[in-house]
Parts: C-alpha cells; structure tokens; sequence
C-alpha cells in the first residue's frame, strides 16, 4: 500500500525541518521519497504532521500492572467504556487494560513505547501482556540493578563475566537494555531496608549503588547496546535527593561510550522529577531542580526524562519498594508489594496528586523546571513515569503547559496551584515556552536518538512509516495563549491519523484498525562462549536458590510474536 | 503403603515438566515416557503423579450429546460442536465458568467468545480464593515469589491451609526445608507456626500451633494488631486463646527477620470471610514497620491464579466478569456464579476446566440441571452427568503445551509430553471452534 | 408533576437493569417513548412493554418534578434509581441488587425487602426500606476507600453483614438487627442500630460514629472504654439512657466512636 500526505506542516527535528509545508510518502510501511501514481492521496493540508510519538520510558506491561489492575477495580472503573466494531471494551484509568493501553498511545499518535522494568523471572507475564496490546511497538527492559549474579559479579569486579550475563539475560528475557532501579536498595528491601545515597552499601553483599551503575554502564557500553544504561537513581521521593541525583550523574563521566552506538548519551536518568528535591523533610522541602539542570546543560553524557506530576489521582508503582512503603507509611492508602527472588522487588500504592496540597503542587513544578530549564530538548524527554506522575494519557495537557507560559501563570494565580509552586521553585519567573520543534524532539526525535532508534522517531527516508497527523493548524494557531491550552490537549489526544508501519491505525481520533505490537529486543552478537562459560558458572548458583528450573526460566520465542530483533554486534 | 519396584521400563524421559495440579506448580518433574503413555513421574508428589499417570480410567475420549431419553450419546464433533454453538447463539445470560485448569491461550479464546456474545465469565476463585481478591482490593498486596521465602524467611506461618496434604511439597520445595542462600540449614534455621483450629498434619510438624475458636480468626488478628500498637488486652482469652501467648506470638512476629504469612480456604471462607484476610494483610503491612513480612495466599489450581492474572489484564478485573452490556462489570454477588445461579439467571452454562457438580451448593445445582449445560473436560465427573453437550479436551502441561501461573503470579510454560488421544480437541482449539459456529449462526441471523 | 406508574405483568427470572430509567433520563418521556423503550436483559434487550403496563400522569419540566411508581414485585429488576440526582420512587414490593446505588438526591421509598448493595456509594438523597435489607447496604465499590459520603439511608427491619463498609460520610438508621462488622473500615458518618448486633461493630473504623441500642454479641480489642454517659447527645442528636462510649480501632489508630447501651450490655460494664 502506497500513501502520500500532503501538504501538512511538517515537523521533524531529526531530519531540520521545522514546520515545512511537505508531502509525507509511504510505501511497503517505510517512509519513502517517491511513489507510484497508485499512491493514495491523504489530503492533510496545513494540518500538524510528525512522526509517531516514542515513549522512553512508561509501565504498561508486566507483573506489578497487572497487581494494580488486579487491586483497584475502582479505577478500572473510572475509564469503562463499551466494545465497538473496531475495539474490544476499554478499562482504567492510571492503569488501563492491556488493550485499552494500546489504543489510547495510538489515539495520541504514538507509535512505540518502552516498559521501563522488566524482572528477568516474570519476563513472560510482561511479553504475554505485550501480545494483548495493540498498535504500539514496545522494548521492554530489563532489571538488572538489584540482581544477586550482578552483585556478584561487580563484587568481584568481573565485568567480562558481568556483561555475557547481560548478554546472556537479555536474550533469555527478550530484553531490549539495561534498567538499574535504586540499586541495592531493593535488594536491602529483602530486609526491610533501604540504601541511602550511591555509597551505603546493600545488607550481606557489601557492593553499593555507585559500584554498580558504573560496573553497568561499563558493560552496557562494553556490548554496545543500542540504548544506554537506564537508571532510576538511589533515595527517590525523598527530600534533599538531588545531592544524590548529582552524584550519580557525575560517578559515570569518566566510562568511555561505545564508538558504535548512535545516541550521545552513556546512562539516561529517568524520571528526574522525583529525584530532584532540596530540603531535609516535606516541610522544608524546595526544589533542586536548577543544580540538576545546570549539570545536564554542561555535561554530554546524561539524558533524561520528566516523569511530570499531571495532578490526577494515579497508581505508583516502582521496583524502588522500600519508597512504596514509606509512601503506604506517609497516606495510609492500600499498598501492595511484590518481591522476585534473586532480582528485585516492587511495590504500589494509589496516589492522589492535588493541585490544592504543597507537595503534589512541589512536584508538579519541579517537573516543569525541568523541562524549562534544560537547554537543549534532545536531552529531556516528555514521561509521566506512566502511571506513577499520572497516566500517560495525560502527555497533551503537560504539551498545553510547556507551550504557553501564560497558562502556567494563569494556574498559580487562580490557585489551581498551591502557592508552593511560587515561593519553593523558580516556575514563576520561567516564561520560556516549547514551539512545536521543541514538541516533536521531546516527544519524538529525542527519544528514539536516546533508545538508539534509527528508524523510529523520524520522517527520514527509510524510517518507519509510523506518522502522527493532529487536526490543528499550526501556522494559524497560537499555542502560547492561556485560552488555547485546552485546544492543544483536545487535538493531541485525538489523532486525526494514525499510521503504524504504513498502515492507518486511528482516523479521526478512532481506532480504524488494529494491529499486533511488536516485541523489540536485543540481541549481543560474538559474546556466545563467554555466555556459554558464565551460564555454566552460575547454573549451581541458579539450580539451588531459584524456585524454577532453567528451562523453565526463558521466555520461549512463541511469546514474543511478531518481535523485532536488533542484532548487536559487541565486537565493533 | 506395600513398596513398589521402581519402573525401568520406559521409552524416553521428559524432563522439567509442570505439574499440573495444585497452585505449587512444580516445574520439576520427569516423566517416563513409554508407548506414549507416562508410566511413571519423579519428584511429583503422590496428588501429583497420580493426577498424571492415572488419568486414564475416567478419561472423557470422545464427544456426547444428551439424547431425549436423557441418556448421553456419543456423536461426531461437527453435531457436538454445532449443538453446543447453537446453545450459546440463542442464550440471553450465559455463563462460561472454570478455566482454572486450562492454560491461559484457552482462556483468551474463551474471554473473545464471552466478549463476543456478552456472556458472564468466572473462574473458581468465586468459590475459593475470591474473598482473598476481594481482601486484596481493599487493603493491599504484600506478596513475594517464592524463593524470597526459601532464601530469608526464619518464620513461616500458615493459617487455615495444610500444605502437608493439600500443597504437598510446598514446605519441602518452598518455605521450611529447603537450604536457602540466607537460611543454609533449613528447617534449623526456621520457626514454623500454624493458625488453625484443626490439629492438623501441618500443625502436628510446626514449632508453635495456635488453636483459636472456629469464626475466631478475625477477633485473633485484631487482638494481634492492638498488642502491636501497645495496647493492655483487655479479657484474658481472646477468640479461644490466652492473651499471654497472643503476646508472646506477636513479640515473636515482630522479631524475626524475614517472616512469611501463608493462608488457604480456612482463612477465607469462616464468618467473615474476606475481612479475615483483609485484617490479617494490615498485619503484615503493620510489621513490616519492625521488620520484613509478606504473605501469599495458598492458591488450589494450577491455573486459578493465572485466570485472575490473565482477566486483570486483559479486561481490568479479576474474576466474574459480566460483559452483558457490552463492557465488563465487576460487582460481587451480582456478577459472580453462584450468586447468578442461585438467582436461577443463567440459561447456559459452560463448565471448562472445573467440577461444579462436585463443589456448588444444592441451590446452584439445582438450577444447572434446569438449563442446558456444555462441559469441556478430560475427565467423567459429576459435572458429566449434568451436562448436555460434552466436549473432551486434553491434558495441559502432559499432552498440549501452555501457560499457567503458579500461587506466586510466577509464569510458566508448561510443556507437551505425549500426544493426546485422536479423538480429543485440545481446549484452545474447542473454545476456538465454538467461537467461529456462534458467529456463524449470530451472522446468519442478522 | 409527572406520575410514571409501571404495573409489573410478567416475570423474568434474569434480571432487569433499571439503571437508563431514572427521572434523570425520564422525565419528558411520553408514552410512545416508554413503550419504544427496550430495557436490558442479560445480553439483549427487550420491549419494556412486554414486563409493564405503563401509565404516565401530568408533565414535568425536570427530574424533580417526576414520581415513578414502581407497582408491585421488582424482585428481579436490578439498579432501581441507580444515580438518580432528583425525583421520588416508590417500589410497592421488594427491590433487587443496587437499589439507589450512586444517587446524589431524590428519595426513594421501598415498600418491601431490599437487596445487597442497596444505597452503595451513596452521594445524596434519601433511601427508606420498610422490610430488610442485604448485605452491604450503603457500602463503597470494591476496592474503593471512598464509600457513602452523604445522604440518608432508612432501613426499618434487620441488615445484613457489613454495612456501610467504608463509609465516608452521611447517616444510616436501622430499626432492627444488625449482623456482623457494621461501619468496616468507615472513616467519617453516623450509623445507629435500634436492634441487636451479632459481632465486631465498626472493626478497622478509622473515624464516625457507631451507635447500637441493643445487645452486641461480642466487642473486638481494638477498642477501649472512654467512659459511661447519661443521656448523650451524639452527632447532634439527643439519646436516652446509659451508653458506653468505646474508641477505636486502635489497630488502625482509629478516633471513631461505638456507642453502647449500657443497660442492654451490663456485662461489659
């Protein structure tokens, strides 16, 4: 099938063309620079054209969703709606169903989403979960932060065997890269405790947290991973942490990226936002954003993304479980946890954000600054840490925020805020605002650069024909005004066109078609005796303290149909 | 028990396969192969190998339809199928019920056929662990797999559950036996504890049994939990038990390391029922203000946990789905079987996977045999002889590959051994077959 | 004023959801519409018609100005003035699963038993039941902390096992007995019970109020005794007698008040 859509406004920061008036072509799912008269016409004039939205980091699938889905019916609830021709019934809110999920990132005009924390024992529950998602193609990653082998390993400073077990455990969980979640200190979870800062070591083990980010950014760049090492830093929502935040960034600088690999970056810190807090408890409590985006600013081997507050009531949920359960401690609401043997733990609790409360308001400006403060948008990524700051659903309105600096000031003088927002964070004298360049790269270019994407994210000849069509006008419509913010949250969230893979997914902000997600994953070639040698290693280890068989333990390859295989070539 | 010789006459050995019986699924197991039939199994327990081995005397072998004598007769699948399909086609409030022992890709076929006619589907979570999901959603989820017990757990609680002759191995694979990378000396360096009113073979074994009255678990845990919070109890005996060694437990409870609650249907089905599960889980959320404790319910089927998963997220909740109107409807009591059948609403009943007809009370039985019923099983049960169209489907994790659960939401796929006998469908497939005839007829008629 | 009177004419065993025929969505219904209305019946629909005789009375211009007499047995007609805002019902018999669940105002008056659920989540309004009701009268959904926050709930014989669970708000009055674990988990509102109550009132209660005027079978340890007072006015109303007043659930670190009549439970004195 053959398309060409013209005449849109095109923005695509990848390839420098910023709101040209072009045609888009499509053939066999790959953008192309020429068609046959067969093509059919898609008339999108003056109409808001980029590529389909790519998701750095979101929990959509896998064990601790599906806890939340199975604890909260009253927020599957909250977003019940009826089958159609096209699409099966929709359920949730912060944690939507799996195929619910799917059509709402399509409607958005996404086009492929990471799931940022994958337990290498459960890989399977989160590849079944992607199998009953539509329309998206997703990379899964892989916990590796609190994992006894890698303890091990960093603990003897064996980073040869080290990163054939990375190797070796993302071809057994279908992985695309390497997740690090407050490492050793869900391992210090096991016990009930928790790590403080990159240098208090886990209970038993004696390794800490900076040991092993750097031993992972070093394997990472080791094999060549097409994405880099992907943190969630140590002491997370707690006041004063972005000494913590600070430190991490600077204990990699040093580790030399793999000359192979597309992105810049050699670790991305995710959702920075609850890692940037100054003060010593929640009274004093101010923000740290300004330090943390100061070293962004000056340094190249750091990327980020937001994990932006939205002010809903949402669902946290993060491997980082001793954080869950100082929450449970702080709101009393219904907390869950789940601990996987050997690798990592998780944790949930329900979370009501409110404009009206400071910390809910404390954090949703940090984010902000964030976003506003960082220079360059290649190095910050639109999340919401989905479900964690809010459900992704809500990435258009944060849009409509970083576009128009007078509707931010419109909320903190009308006091959808609280007065936090002014009097704790620099938010008020930011007036800086996001055109629609700025738009396509945080929620676009950027992220696919980041996760070593070449063909995603863009409008290049030769990328995937995955596109985003949005029915607004670019050239006759004022983001910047208060008033229109709630049009630009209206638009976005309604795709006038989907296309996945050259195939029209979502007209008219519907669902038009479904199809099956992709599984992406990563496959490290030239490292298969060193693989070979450390499984043979480990086996002992594995057969006596896991509670499965080995050959129970891999996800067979009839989980990941249809899968995309990046092959990695280590040696280069 | 006579001794037996071991078999040494077999064909080939399957190793590592999942057992398909309670919600332990030991992943463990060897089959001896031998003219395609398993002669023998290893490492399973004896509830296990004798599920595997001795499967074949009551096994369903070829479709039945109930004649108007009210005799069942064998038929062809094509009349079989299409009677079953022309049931379903014309039901106003069917219900599909079980799935607990069938893998989760039949459970998807079956979610699309009750999404497709609107249909009520649940499993047996309904009548087992369902108040414990109830529990869950009100208070939360303390879990953990399994090995993070066998690797730290120094106390091991079980209450209202005898693994000793329910979950046979769980102790011995799980939770008290077995040498863990903190606990290098096993059952030495751990206390086991059972609350249960029964002396059971379960208590019998443990360091400490804790006797309170039946219905008293819930007056039990609250007492605990005040202890917890400082407070002077008050009467001396409190739900059967001196209040001295109500103290002397939860000091013990507060001291340990790593402690490990695990409870079964004696917990969830007295008096009162889920808020027995709901205050023992703020106990275990209350300790871990002291130390680290988890806990997991003690699961029956080795797929009853995976359908509770599978549904979350497919549809957003667990069990008793009610997709009548078109979008899914989770009200206990409302959507649930026995309520419905109780109420005498369903008028068709699809049982796969599962024996309501030994396991429902009088009242839901009753209304099954007033309305037509379709059972998709491998085994003749007393479901057969209520049943008016039946479907024999083969065996998960011995003759068809698939998916389960196991107690702890770890996934597992278990795997084919033997091939079926020729004349039966694999479930996937039945529940497929039926789709595509109901759709037909729906069509037709449109 | 609208009078909508439907007289049930045949019986179904699977029920009838009621939930499209609140004054809300009714009130400038004529005839003709009523009777090309299909009501839901498990998978389909059918003509309402086929159940009722249907007679309208007088117009209305909103929700409030609309009576709807539901004459005779709705036994098996689920979701009785489900989220209703305004308007009266009447149920002259009993009323199946969620009778006023979700309203925000209005009345509604049954004339017989209620079923489970009657009153969940209720927001505002009143909800009278002459006969009993089930369980989980003015309960919250499952897995929702936020129950009944407002509203008026009148129950004149027995309810069943856990009532109110979660309450956030409003007043339920029982005249009669009452089962187990009453006020479960309620963190704000007043319940009162004229009868009897088997066991463990108000467990879990984080805040509100609890009232029992008769026996209670037997009192959890999570409460402690505040005193003994005559004639206490309580969530501003005035009681007659003796009562002692316990607080609770301790377990939970909970402020809530039970309220016992000392003379019916000497034996906790």
């Amino acid at each position: 099938m053959e398309y060409i859509l013209k005449n849109g406004i095109v923005y695509d920061p990848t390839n420098k063309v910023n709101g040209d008036k072009k045609d888009v072509m499509i053939k066999d799912g790959k953008i192309v620079d020429e068609v046959s008269s067969d093509a059919k016409v898609i008339d999108v004039t003056d109409k808001l054209v980029m590529a389909a939205g790519v998701d750095v980091h979101s929990h959509i699938a896998g064990p601790k969703l599906c806890v939340g889905r199975l604890y909260r019916p009253e927020d599957e609830r909250r977003g019940v709606k009826p089958k159609t021709a096209t699409t099966r019934a929709e359920t949730g809110f912060s944690i939507p169903s799996c195929p619910t999920t799917g059509y709402r990132y399509s409607r958005m005009g996404y086009g492929t989403v990471t799931e940022a924390a994958v337990p290498p024992l459960e890989a399977k529950h989160t590849h079944e979960e992607i199998m009953a998602i539509p329309n998206i193609d997703i990379s899964p990653l892989t916990l590796f932060g609190n994992n006894w082998f890698v303890l091990q390993y960093v603990k003897e400073g064996n980073l040869d065997d080290l990163a054939a077990f990375v190797s070796s455990w993302l071809k057994i969980t279908k992985g695309y890269g390497i997740k690090c979640v407050n490492p050793c200190g869900s391992e210090a979870w096991g016990w009930g405790m928790n790590v403080h800062g990159i240098d208090d070591p886990a209970p038993y083990w004696d390794v800490t947290g900076r040991q092993v980010m750097r031993a992972l950014v070093q394997v990472n760049e080791m094999l060549g991973l097409p994405h880099s090492m992907h943190v969630h830093t140590n002491d997370l929502g707690h006041p004063g942490n972005y000494e913590t935040t600070l430190k991490t960034m600077d204990c990699v600088k040093d580790i030399k990226k793999n000359p192979s690999v597309s992105r810049d970056q050699i670790m991305h810190c995710t959702h920075l936002q609850f890692h940037a807090y100054g003060g010593t408890s929640w009274r004093d409590a101010n923000s740290g954003a300004e330090p943390i985006a100061d070293y962004i600013n000056k340094h190249d081997h750091i990327t980020c993304d937001v994990g932006q507050v939205t002010l809903d009531e949402t669902t946290t949920m993060t491997a980082d479980a001793p954080m869950e359960y100082d929450l449970y401690k702080l709101s009393g609401l219904k907390w869950a946890n789940k601990d996987i043997e050997l690798e990592t733990a998780s944790g949930l609790i329900p979370c009501i954000y409110s404009g009206k409360a400071p910390v809910s308001t404390l954090q949703w400006a940090i984010g902000l600054e964030l976003f506003l403060l960082i220079k360059d948008p290649w190095k910050v990524v639109l999340t919401t840490d989905s479900p964690n700051a809010g459900p992704f659903l809500r990435y258009p309105r944060i849009i409509s925020w970083l576009m128009s600096s007078d509707r931010r000031t419109e909320m903190m003088e009308n006091k959808e805020v609280h007065k936090w927002a002014t009097k704790r964070t620099s938010l008020g004298t930011l007036d800086r605002v996001y055109d629609w360049n700025d738009i396509a790269t945080v929620t676009r270019s950027a992220p696919a650069k980041i996760l070593g994407f070449k063909e995603r994210g863009h409008l290049g000849v030769g990328a995937n024909a995955d596109v985003a069509v949005y029915d607004l006008e670019p050239e006759k419509f004022d983001p910047t005004k208060a008033a229109n913010a709630p049009v630009v949250e209206d638009v976005l969230s309604r795709a006038l066109y989907t296309i996945k893979d050259g195939q029209i997914v979502v007209k008219d902000g519907k669902i038009a078609k479904v199809v099956p997600s992709r599984h992406l994953w990563s496959n490290v070639q030239g490292f298969e005796k060193q693989e070979k040698k450390v499984l043979n290693d480990i086996m002992p280890m594995f057969n006596k303290y896991y509670t499965i068989k080995f050959e129970n333990y891999k996800v067979h390859d009839h989980y990941i149909e249809p899968s995309i295989e990046y092959k990695v070539n280590a040696s280069k | 028990m006579a001794y037996e010789e071991p078999v040494t006459d077999y064909d080939k050995i399957v190793e590592n396969c999942t057992c398909a019986f309670c919600g332990s699924n030991c992943d463990d197991l060897d089959y001896l192969v031998k003219d395609n039939r398993v002669v023998a199994v290893r490492h399973a327990c004896r509830l296990g190998a004798s599920k595997i081995m001795e499967d074949e005397d009551q096994r369903l072998i070829v479709p039945m339809i109930r004649d108007e004598t009210g005799e069942l007769v064998e038929t062809d699948w094509d009349t079989a199928l299409d009677k079953a399909a022309e049931l379903i086609a014309n039901a106003v409030r069917p219900l599909f019920y079980g799935w607990s022992e069938t893998s989760i890709e039949c459970m998807k076929k079956g979610l699309k056929l009750t999404e497709y006619v609107g249909a009520v589907i649940d499993n047996q979570a309904t009548i087992c662990h369902g108040p414990t999901v109830q529990a869950v959603q009100n208070v939360g989820y303390p879990l953990m797999t399994l090995g993070e017990v066998k690797n730290r757990a120094d106390m091991v609680v079980y209450s209202g559950s005898n693994p000793m002759n329910a979950h046979p191995r769980h102790l011995s694979r799980y939770t008290m036996f077995p040498r863990g990378w903190f606990r290098p000396r096993g059952r030495y360096d751990r206390t086991l504890v059972t609350w249960d009113p029964k002396f059971s073979d379960t208590a019998k074994m443990s360091d400490i049994w804790v006797p309170f009255e039946e219905n008293g678990d819930y007056e039990f845990v609250n007492a605990i939990r005040a202890v917890l919070k400082g407070k002077e109890l008050k009467k001396d005996v409190i739900a059967g038990i001196p209040k001295e060694d109500i103290i002397e437990l939860t000091e013990a409870m507060k001291n340990v390391e790593f402690g490990a609650l695990f409870f079964g249907l004696g917990l969830t089905h007295t008096l009162s029922k889920q808020r027995n599960i709901d205050i023992a889980i703020q106990l275990v959320q209350d300790l871990n203000a002291y130390t680290k404790w988890v806990l997991l319910p003690m699961r029956g089927h080795f797929n009853v946990n995976g359908f509770n998963i599978f549904l979350s997220y497919e549809m957003g909740f667990p069990y008793g789905v009610d997709f009548c109107r078109g979008y899914p409807r989770y009200m206990i009591g409302e959507t649930t079987t026995i309520d419905l059948l109780n109420r005498r609403e369903p008028d068709v009943f699809m049982v796969i996977a599962a024996d309501p007809g030994a396991h429902f009370p009088g009242g839901a039985l009753a209304h099954l045999t007033n309305i037509p019923v379709i059972q998709i099983d491998i085994h003749w049960g007393p479901s057969t002889e209520l049943a008016d169209v039946v479907l024999p489907g083969t065996f998960i994790g011995v003759e068809t590959a698939g998916t389960s659960y196991r107690m702890d939401s770890v996934p597992i796929h278990m795997k084919k051994a033997i091939d079926p006998p020729e004349t039966c469908r694999e479930d996937e497939w039945i529940v497929n077959e039926l789709y595509e005839r109901v759709k037909k007829i729906k069509e037709a008629s449109k | 004023m609208k009078t909508i009177t439907l007289t049930p004419k045949k019986f179904s065993s699977i029920a009838l959801e009621f939930d499209e025929l609140i004054p809300d969505k009714v009130y400038d219904w004529n005839k003709e519409d009523f009777e090309k209305y299909e009501v839901p019946i498990g998978n389909s629909r059918f003509p309402l018609t086929d159940y009722f005789d249907i007679e309208i009375e007088g117009s209305a211009e909103g929700p409030e100005e609309v009576k709807m007499i539901l004459d005779g047995d709705m036994g098996r007609v689920k979701y009785i003035g489900c989220k209703m805002s305004a308007g009266d019902i009447l149920v002259n018999g009993d009323a199946d699963l969620q009778v006023g669940a979700e309203m925000t105002g209005g009345s509604i008056k049954v004339n017989g038993n209620a079923e489970s659920y009657a009153g969940r989540e209720m927001k505002g309004g009143s909800l009278e039941i002459m006969g009993n009701v089930r369980e989980y009268c003015g309960t919250s959904y499952i897995g929702e902390w936020r129950g009944m926050s407002d509203g008026i709930i009148k129950v004149h014989g027995n309810a069943g096992k856990q009532l109110a669970d979660c309450m956030s708000g409003g007043e339920i009055y029982v005249d009669g007995g009452c089962d187990i674990l009453a006020g479960i988990h309620m963190t704000k509102g007043y319940i009162e019970i004229g009868g009897d109550v088997t066991r463990w009132p108000a467990g879990q209660m984080k805040n509100g109020t609890v009232v029992i005027k008769g026996k209670l079978g037997r009192l959890l340890e999570g409460f402690e005794v505040e005193g003994i007072y005559k004639n206490p006015e309580i969530h501003g109303k005035q009681l007659t007698g003796k009562y002692i007043k316990y607080k609770g659930d301790i377990g939970v670190n909970g402020k809530g008040s039970l309220w016992l009549n000392a003379e019916k439970n000497r034996d906790l004195l």
